[in-house]
């Protein structure tokens, strides 16, 4: 069939190839429209297609390859302005033909064909994207797409009675089963990885402190990536994205703030996640300062600020009340302060309390489905230690009876104090009140996640129901003791030396610093922060030194010769 | 990894035998956790103050040193028993 006789399609060919011959990336775009409902021209050109083209003609892709190769001579062979020659673009024509075939036969009742044919004709574009001179005209369908295509992926994976059949035929030899969201953040990644690898660019991927090349387009595919990842509880497979980024990306500065802060956010998410919290407290901080403060940008700051407040709590820096006065902060104070309360006191039954692993506390179901709750849980304990120690210093400590005698704790006293407290950890509030059960029970069994049988003991399961038996109860005792005060000077939340003859804690330097509580108990933020290097992985703040990204330098001068 | 873990519902646990006490309403959950696009793509340091600036957000010094309100004072008279010991 000539090109004459294909009509509409031939107006189409010939559309792209104008904006193609003008270099004219939007205005490509802006043809290849593809999600319904599409404007009379397309339903036109669909019309043609299913008549002329249909699906089930085995000789219609071969045709409109013709027609798209005959019209669209862009994608042929050709020269540059001096005279070089230009390869061809033959994955051009394979994904004109793949649009039109996808506009032709898109049913978008059927959640689960679309995702197929998306992912399809996805893969297509990322191949056209990669030419090394043409191939960024691409670049803004590409975004365009895997914004549908991701939107479309995160459907599907909220409905998994559409995609069960799928799962199991998905294993792969390792025996790793990878899921719908992670094969589409697979495809889009391709995309990721063609825009972060080219060569085709200024030295570094940086023009005039902008971005060149197809680097404009690392962030964008980055955090389109992430989002599927995410959206999917796949933040295991966030990590190659980050080491790409960080090993061959130009500066993060010098993109767009939307793409910047949204990057940053899933960053510090991704640290926070690895329990990595000085990492993602950075991050965090950077991505909320340079959120926009109008209110249309409200939920991005607050989820920022959420995932924000929690990892400084995390490092021993507690919410002002400036913050929780701040309009995406609404409800965060009920949320948070009851936990930096029980912190700041000591108040380890309050903090069993909020954290107990049976999600009893009436935040628990906020903490969990932010997935913040076991990091708080298990990471602001020892704060909660450190506090007590202290509190039990401040009624009890001994200022040391000479001028040359140290500070001084009984540790018997800091057992009484977590005995007590442990013990109305037990207790249901009512009782706690009144302080009147027996309920005793220790901090790593408070840690077991089951349901303790209704005496608070423990009993294996193994013996459950077997007559005649007392259920184990353990309460802390002076080792414990020893052992967590040991703990805390390892870490630097305490500062001194443990007798464990006389069972006491020494404070050391109270003489120098002026008083037992500031040498004894250093500020844990500072101690934190001191240890800690500026450096976030995956956060590029300067340029790479070698040029076109891609590939460590390797000096010579210092090589011996082979054999020598 | 403990962000990963599924999401489980609160169950009301029996401790020291007794009823548990009345449930509280489960959170609200109606936030939505994704990240939306920004309505815009770029913007500028202006555009991201906030009323008061963002100095002062943190409280770094936030130990406790009142020994009168009712949680010290119950611990000190817990702490007593032991020197009467």
């Amino acid at each position: 069939m000539s090109a004459f006789q294909a009509g509409i399609e031939s107006n189409f060919c010939t559309e792209v190839n104008t904006a193609l011959r003008n270099r004219d990336a939007n205005k490509l775009q802006s043809i290849l429209l593809l999600e319904p409902p599409f404007p009379p021209v397309y339903q036109q050109l669909i019309d043609s297609l299913k008549k002329k083209f249909p699906g089930n003609d085995s000789t219609a892709e071969k045709r409109l390859e013709d027609v798209v190769k005959r019209l669209v001579t862009e994608a042929g062979e050709g020269e540059d302005d001096d005279g070089r020659p230009i390869a061809s673009w033959s994955p051009m024509v394979t994904f004109l033909v793949g649009w039109m075939a996808f506009i032709r036969d898109i049913n978008i009742e059927n959640l689960l064909e679309t995702y197929e044919r998306l992912s399809d004709l996805q893969q297509k574009a990322n191949s056209a994207l990669q030419h090394p001179t043409k191939g960024i005209l691409m670049l803004p369908t590409v975004v365009g797409y895997a914004k549908v295509f991701s939107r479309v992926a995160i459907g599907l994976d909220k409905h998994p009675e559409l995609i069960q059949h799928l799962v199991a035929a998905s294993v792969t030899d390792e025996g790793h089963r990878d899921t719908l969201p992670e094969k589409a953040a697979n495809v889009v990644r391709q995309a990721f990885i063609i825009c972060l690898n080219d060569r085709n660019t200024a030295p570094g991927g940086i023009k005039a402190g902008k971005p060149d090349g197809k680097k404009v387009g690392i962030y964008k595919m980055a955090n389109i990536c992430l989002r599927i990842l995410f959206q999917a509880d796949k933040l295991e497979s966030c990590q190659t994205i980050f080491d790409n980024i960080y090993n061959s990306s130009p500066p993060l500065s010098i993109y767009p703030a939307s793409e910047r802060v949204t990057y940053l956010y899933y960053l510090g998410r991704w640290h926070f996640a690895e329990t990595n919290f000085y990492e993602a407290q950075l991050a965090l901080q950077e991505a909320y300062d340079h959120s926009p403060s109008s209110p249309s940008c409200k939920s991005q700051r607050r989820l920022i600020l959420i995932y924000l407040i929690a990892s400084n709590i995390l490092l021993g820096r507690f919410p002002s009340t400036a913050i929780y006065t701040l309009p995406e902060a609404h409800d965060l104070r009920a949320r948070f302060e009851p936990l930096t309360r029980a912190i700041r006191r000591g108040d380890l039954e309050t903090f069993r309390r909020i954290t107990d692993l049976d999600l009893s506390h009436e935040h628990a179901a906020w903490f969990i489905h932010y997935r913040i709750f076991y990091q708080l849980g298990n990471y602001c304990e020892v704060y909660v230690w450190r506090s007590l120690f202290r509190k039990v210093f401040l009624l009890s400590g001994q200022q040391g009876a000479t001028e040359r005698s140290a500070p001084t704790i009984d540790l018997h006293a800091v057992l009484v104090a977590f005995q007590y407290f442990e013990r109305r950890a037990h207790m249901t509030p009512g009782m706690a009140h009144a302080d009147a059960g027996p309920g005793r029970r220790h901090i790593t069994f408070v840690l077991q996640d089951f349901t303790p049988p209704p005496s608070s003991g423990y009993i294996d399961p193994d013996f459950d129901g077997v007559d005649g038996l007392t259920p184990y109860i353990k309460t802390p005792d002076i080792l414990e003791i020893e052992s967590i005060c040991g703990s805390l000077v390892m870490q630097g939340f305490l500062n001194g030396f443990i007798s464990h003859k006389s069972k006491r804690f020494a404070i050391t330097g109270a003489r120098k610093a002026g008083s037992a509580l500031l040498a004894g108990f250093p500020n844990i933020w500072e101690v934190i922060s001191k240890r800690k290097s500026q450096d976030v992985h995956g956060w590029r703040k300067q340029a790479l030194s070698d040029t076109g990204g891609g590939g460590g330098v390797i000096r010579l001068s210092g090589a011996r010769p082979a054999g020598s | 990894m403990a962000a990963t873990t599924p999401k489980k519902t609160p169950v009301a646990d029996p401790k020291n035998g007794e009823a548990a006490p009345e449930k509280k309403p489960v959170a609200q959950l109606e936030e939505d956790d994704e990240f939306e696009d920004f309505p815009i793509e770029d913007w500028s340091e202006e555009e991201t103050q906030i009323p008061g600036g963002n100095t002062h957000l943190w409280e770094e010094s936030w130990d406790d040193d009142d020994t009168n309100e009712d949680f010290a004072v119950q611990l000190r008279e817990e702490l007593k028993k032991l020197s009467q010991k």
